[in-house]
């Protein structure tokens, strides 16, 4: 199919295409009823004021952008999504790069050590807060018990957001070693010898050959993890309660999208400030990719 | 492909749920504990039509979100439960079977035996009605008699005000050295808790005609002010964020709460039930006579609705069932089971017996004083939520010291009403 327009179809590859078109079918309808139809109304929506259950819809401009965007409370939580991305993403890949590099090695028991590291990945994120929300308790938590402390891990606006950061960090990374040990294992072994003939010691081997060639790796998580971080909603919905103090320092855009149009019922405020974190993921995904181009080194 | 499959299955799940619909009721609640007892009424009600009935419960905060998804998509359950946080947007949108002419044909419902304030709150404005009452429900003070005799202070009296159990609260905390707390209050005890100091001194939260409200008045602050004082001798706001009153109470770190009657059975049913004692909520001297008025003891009441989706492909029979569950009888048998107190005045002595062991009757006697029906407008939730939250009620309980704070939020808090009433109207 380079140059279709060149040449006319013969009957054999028209009836091939109409296979390819029924085989792709599923897939396009499906993005296109759950993906790309309620994008679209989702922006649509967001210029209308809504009466509640999806009745008496009025079209009120771009009120609800203006409202948001002086509401102090929008870039709070802006603010507090971009605290958590930092959070979740620069520990996430940093400790999951270390430990990657030591279960790749030739070592007993490395294949436990990997089922350990990712079993956070296959357990239901909710059943995770759930966990963690009781650890960190300030009355009964098995974290004060076992420290004799008194903090309030979650309630206190200075700490809750590293708080509710360190889960985020437990829970992606075995997702992100799983990742680098495929990226390690496709560095070929002659440059480390070769580095080892010459003198290299193994802390040079890191960084002059295993950082820069796992440079694409490294770049697909950050990317990735970046984009989910800045998504993030069941963390801060799961572990803190309505009536926290440190909810208005903990809770993300997603969070307070879901306050908006479901708890309050106000569909058009609520995909308003959802297109607004579109555009910003949007902005994030521009600079990244400027920066792909400058630091990351493909063979 | 995976989606293909996904969609597939959603699609089989869509037809068998619409094929089981036609012989069975889909009855969604959020109460678990009385989910048992509806299900034994609702049986008897088979027994007799024929036709099976399936009682769910959600829990409350998926309900609305289910029921919301629900009212989108066409799937309401045939018959369940509605609050007045949201019954009055349901109503508007015409999600709600009418009932009138149904409730006119049936001689087992006459809309004059219930609470008023109930039935107001399900008829909408043009006078179609579209839930009956289901039962009612009123507020009092728990306590618990072991930590009582631990730091020997005296029990709570029917004659307690406000000032008597800050006393008595602020001696258990101190006698504790803070090891236990004298009472607990979080900013969303509204109902069952800081709202029915406001209604004693005289304001309220919104006005009989729900477009109003009195918080920011001199009798609302001077409430709010009790209140105050009650938090500095309470479990700290960052405590009862994170582990509920109830839970805090039922670990006997707590020594008072106040709670509503539909609460009864999970406090029945704790460890310690031995240790529990329900008295009459206290009440505000305001007049100064050493007695408590009628006007001076006010507790919430608020009841529950049975409503069937307008689009229920069988609604003789949702209504049948409706009639069923609200009927003098069927409203005696929630009682005598101890599910709830009934929707119609003058049948709930029953429900006093359903604990043996466990004298209840304190939830009676709020009724021979003031009752106030739920504060609710159109879109209750909107104003109730941000009161909970800083902004609202929560800088003052988090900071309780500070009478200034707590003035402040009188005033934030008459705000948040008035624009959210604002909001909803067109």
């Amino acid at each position: 199919m380079n140059e279709p327009s060149k040449h006319k179809m013969t009957a054999a590859e028209k009836t091939e295409a109409k296979w390819a078109y029924a085989f792709i079918a599923p897939t396009i309808l499906g993005l296109i009823i759950l993906n790309f139809y309620p994008a679209i109304d989702t922006v649509r929506q967001s210029f209308y004021k809504s009466g509640g259950l999806g009745k008496g819809m009025k079209f009120v401009g771009i009120d609800n952008y203006t409202k948001m965007l002086q509401a102090s409370e929008t870039w709070q939580a802006l603010w507090n999504t971009v605290k958590y991305a930092l959070v979740e993403v620069i520990p996430g890949v940093a400790i999951a790069l270390i430990l990657a590099v030591f279960l790749n090695k030739k070592l007993k028991g490395t294949s436990a050590f990997r089922t350990i590291f990712f079993l956070p990945m296959v357990c239901a994120p909710a059943a995770v807060a759930m966990v963690w929300k009781w650890l960190y308790n300030q009355q009964f938590g098995l974290l004060n018990n076992i420290f004799h402390t008194n903090i309030a891990w979650i309630s206190d606006p200075k700490i809750a957001w590293i708080s509710v950061g360190i889960i985020g960090v437990w829970s992606v990374i075995g997702y992100n070693m799983v990742l680098f040990i495929s990226g390690l294992q496709e560095i070929p072994g002659d440059y480390y010898e070769a580095a080892a003939i010459d003198g290299a010691t193994g802390i040079r081997q890191f960084f002059h050959i295993t950082i820069p060639l796992l440079s694409p790796t490294t770049f697909f998580i950050i990317q990735t993890r970046l984009i989910g971080a800045l998504t993030i909603f069941d963390l801060m919905f799961m572990v803190m309660d309505k009536t926290n103090a440190a909810l208005k320092f903990v809770q993300s855009v997603v969070y307070l999208f879901y306050d908006y149009a479901f708890t309050k019922s106000n569909k058009g405020y609520g995909a308003a400030i959802v297109v607004f974190l579109v555009v910003f993921i949007m902005i994030v995904t521009f600079f990244m990719q400027k920066l792909e181009k400058k630091m990351v080194f493909y063979n | 492909m995976k989606r293909f499959i996904a969609l597939f299955v959603v699609l089989m799940l869509a037809i068998s749920v619409s094929v089981a619909a036609a012989e069975t009721l889909t009855v969604n609640v959020w109460d678990a504990n009385q989910a048992p007892g509806i299900q034994q009424i609702a049986d008897e009600w088979s027994e007799i039509s024929g036709i099976d009935v399936k009682v769910e419960v959600v829990d409350w905060n998926n309900y609305w979100t289910l029921l919301e998804a629900g009212a989108y998509g066409g799937t309401l359950p045939d018959v369940f439960w509605t609050h007045s946080n949201t019954v009055q947007m349901y109503m508007d949108a015409d999600l709600l079977l009418k009932l009138n002419d149904y409730i006119e044909n049936d001689e087992a419902i006459d809309l004059d035996n219930y609470y008023p304030g109930i039935v107001e709150l399900y008829t909408r404005s043009d006078g179609n009605v579209y839930a009956v009452p289901k039962d009612h429900d009123t507020i009092a003070l728990l306590y618990n008699k072991a930590i009582f005799d631990k730091y020997g202070v005296e029990y709570p009296t029917d004659n307690w005000t406000w000032e008597d159990m800050y006393a008595a609260a602020e001696q258990i905390t101190e006698a504790s050295e803070g090891s236990v707390y004298g009472l607990a209050l979080n900013t969303s005890n509204n109902q069952d808790g800081w709202y029915n100091v406001v209604y004693d001194y005289g304001a309220n939260i919104v006005n009989e005609e729900h477009n109003g409200t009195t918080i920011d008045s001199p009798q609302g602050k001077a409430a709010m002010e009790m209140v105050r004082q009650l938090l500095t001798v309470g479990a700290p706001q960052s405590v009862v964020a994170e582990t509920g009153t109830d839970s805090l109470f039922q670990s006997d770190k707590v020594g008072m709460i106040t709670q509503g009657s539909w609460m009864i059975t999970s406090f029945y049913n704790a460890e310690h039930a031995d240790d529990y004692k329900w008295a009459l909520l206290p009440y505000a001297d305001v007049n100064g006579n050493g007695e408590a008025d009628p006007e001076e003891r006010w507790s919430c009441y608020n009841g529950l609705g049975w409503a069937a989706a307008y689009n229920t492909p069988n609604p003789d029979a949702a209504y049948s069932l409706i009639s069923w569950f609200c009927s003098e009888e069927g409203q005696l048998k929630q009682a005598e089971l101890g599910i709830t107190m009934a929707g119609m005045p003058g049948i709930s002595e029953e429900f006093a017996n359903a604990f043996p062991g466990m004298d209840i009757t304190p939830f009676l006697e709020a009724e021979d004083f003031s009752l106030y029906m739920r504060p609710y407008t159109r879109n209750t939730v909107v104003w109730e939520d941000a009161l909970q939250q800083s902004g609202g009620f929560l800088d003052a309980w988090q900071n309780p010291e500070d009478p200034e704070v707590m003035e402040q939020a009188c005033d934030n808090a008459a705000k948040i009403i008035r624009d959210a009433i604002a909001e909803e109207e067109w």
